[in-house]
């Protein structure tokens, strides 16, 4: 019997993971189809799309950090955030992250970078109040299988075609109104970016909520504590509603490398780019279950 | 990892590397005496993520127990404690290196046969410098590699001049670990 490497793979979560990235690819081939059928114009597009992509790719990073408010911590300043990091890379034979700091009172953790090696870790000092020393450990290594599933890479990546098709959507709004006879392809790509946007929004929503099954999961293999990092969850959640909305500095492209979802009210489940909090303590309980043998051969809810 | 594991958010905790490479300082250590003036501490410890299972407390109490009867013949000693991390060291204190080599490895191979070989961090020998000052050597398991850690004076710093010196001197007799970001520190060890 292997025990530590006895997590079975969550199937049916990586089943739903391969569904959802084919069919963004399916709608992303429709919208490149129609770029290249409406000519000139859609060409240009794409091409300036493709600019902002790699730019996007090197400078999110900083921005986002920035956006966030967040700060470089030096081992000094914070060492036992960067004590629990640095064995939390050990024990994942992952290089260390830049390990950053935002002062809010609002409990929230994220991980930024591109790449393994230009990673950051990011948390709030109101996480580090609340939290334990376990369930941030817990938190931590959540924000780490993000670096290691490079998370920030693939929800870019996916995002591409869906920024181009909003582009063509400004770009339509704004020039498209005159002369519809001289070019009816164009209106025609307008449409067919329209029904892209769409889709893959919601595409895109399901997949970051998988993604975040996924940490979890890979949390609880880094730790084998996924019960820390429930009653993590639980706290967050718990102080998140309490706080006033002003708080938040987030915007959507930012929300998807949270820990949890900054907003737990209003939007609807479709929308939201992190499951609720009862599925995701759900299935750390029965990882714990796993973990402690008495799970038997019940599939994991995955 | 590869790249579909990345795609499908896979993760698995890295095993102890295959190349077992803790022997090395079983004849590493004569050269740091003779060579470098660095006397050996008598101590070191091996640390890793204790585990919420029963099977994994008896795996480590039965490991202790064999090392505590063996060393009522080697004159090893054993203590075993929890870190502010939640990390659990065993340490084991024998002024002769080699039977601290045995000592780490032994544990370290029972709770690899019983599968939690992915919960060990590391190895942790300690020395003492010229002036009285400490180091260590520390062996990350995963990697299968060695690298120094040395306190500096004051908090949270490190004697980077003398901790590549004997990355420097040490290099062909333990397999040093080549990216130096990965020369973590292990700051309260309780050597």
């Amino acid at each position: 019997m292997n025990r530590s490497s006895a997590m079975k793979a969550p199937a049916g979560l990586q089943a739903r993971m391969l569904l959802t990235i084919f069919l963004l690819g399916v709608v992303y081939v429709a919208l490149m189809a129609a770029l290249f059928a409406s000519g000139a114009s859609g060409i240009t597009i794409g091409l300036v799309a493709a600019g902002l992509f790699v730019f996007q790719l090197v400078a999110a990073e900083k921005i986002g950090l920035r956006a966030m408010g967040a700060e470089e911590v030096s081992p000094r300043e914070a060492p036992e955030l960067h004590a629990m990091v640095e064995r939390l890379c050990v024990q994942a034979d992952l290089p260390k992250p830049k390990i950053a700091v935002m002062r809010t009172s609002m409990p929230n953790a994220f991980a930024m970078g591109r790449s393994k090696k230009a990673a950051t870790v990011a948390v709030t000092t109101g996480i580090m109040e609340i939290l334990s020393p376990a369930e941030l450990e817990g938190v931590l290594a959540h924000e780490l299988a993000h670096i290691r599933h490079r998370d920030v890479m693939i929800m870019t990546l996916v995002s591409f075609f869906a920024s181009i098709a909003s582009m063509i959507l400004q770009f339509g709004f704004l020039f498209g109104g005159g002369d519809d006879d001289e070019n009816p392809g164009f209106l025609a790509l307008v449409l067919v970016a329209l029904a892209v946007y769409v889709v893959s929004f919601f595409l895109m929503s399901a997949l970051s909520r998988y993604r975040e099954f996924a940490a979890d999961r890979g949390a609880a293999e880094l730790t084998r504590r996924p019960s820390a990092l429930s009653s993590a969850l639980m706290k967050i959640s718990g102080t998140m509603e309490r706080i006033p909305e002003q708080d938040l500095r987030a915007h959507s492209e930012l929300a998807a490398f949270y820990i949890a979802r900054p907003s737990t009210k209003s939007l609807f489940a479709l929308f939201s780019t992190h499951p609720p909090m009862e599925k995701r303590i759900a299935a750390l309980e029965a990882l714990e279950r796993q973990i402690q043998g008495t799970a038997g051969a019940q599939p994991l809810p995955a | 990892m590869g790249f579909l594991d990345s795609l499908l958010g896979r993760s698995r905790t890295p095993k102890p590397a295959k190349k077992d490479r803790l022997f090395a300082m079983s004849t590493a250590y004569v050269t740091l005496d003779t060579a470098h003036g660095m006397t050996n501490g008598g101590k070191a410890g091996l640390v890793f993520q204790a585990e919420a299972t029963s099977d994994f407390a008896r795996i480590v109490a039965d490991a202790e127990e064999v090392l505590r009867a063996t060393g009522e013949e080697t004159g090893t000693q054993v203590e075993v404690s929890d870190d502010k991390f939640g990390y659990r060291w065993v340490v084991v204190s024998d002024p002769d290196v080699e039977d601290l080599v045995v000592g780490l490895s032994a544990i370290k191979d029972s709770l690899d046969v019983g599968g939690y070989g992915a919960r060990i961090l590391a190895a942790v020998f300690k020395f003492t410098r010229e002036g009285g000052r400490d180091a260590y050597f520390i062996y990350n398991v995963k990697r299968g590699l060695w690298y120094p850690f040395v306190p500096g004076e004051g908090e949270q710093v490190r004697d980077n001049e003398a901790e590549l010196r004997l990355k420097a001197q040490l290099g062909g007799e333990l397999p040093m670990e080549p990216e130096l970001e990965r020369w973590f520190p292990l700051w309260g060890v309780p050597l």
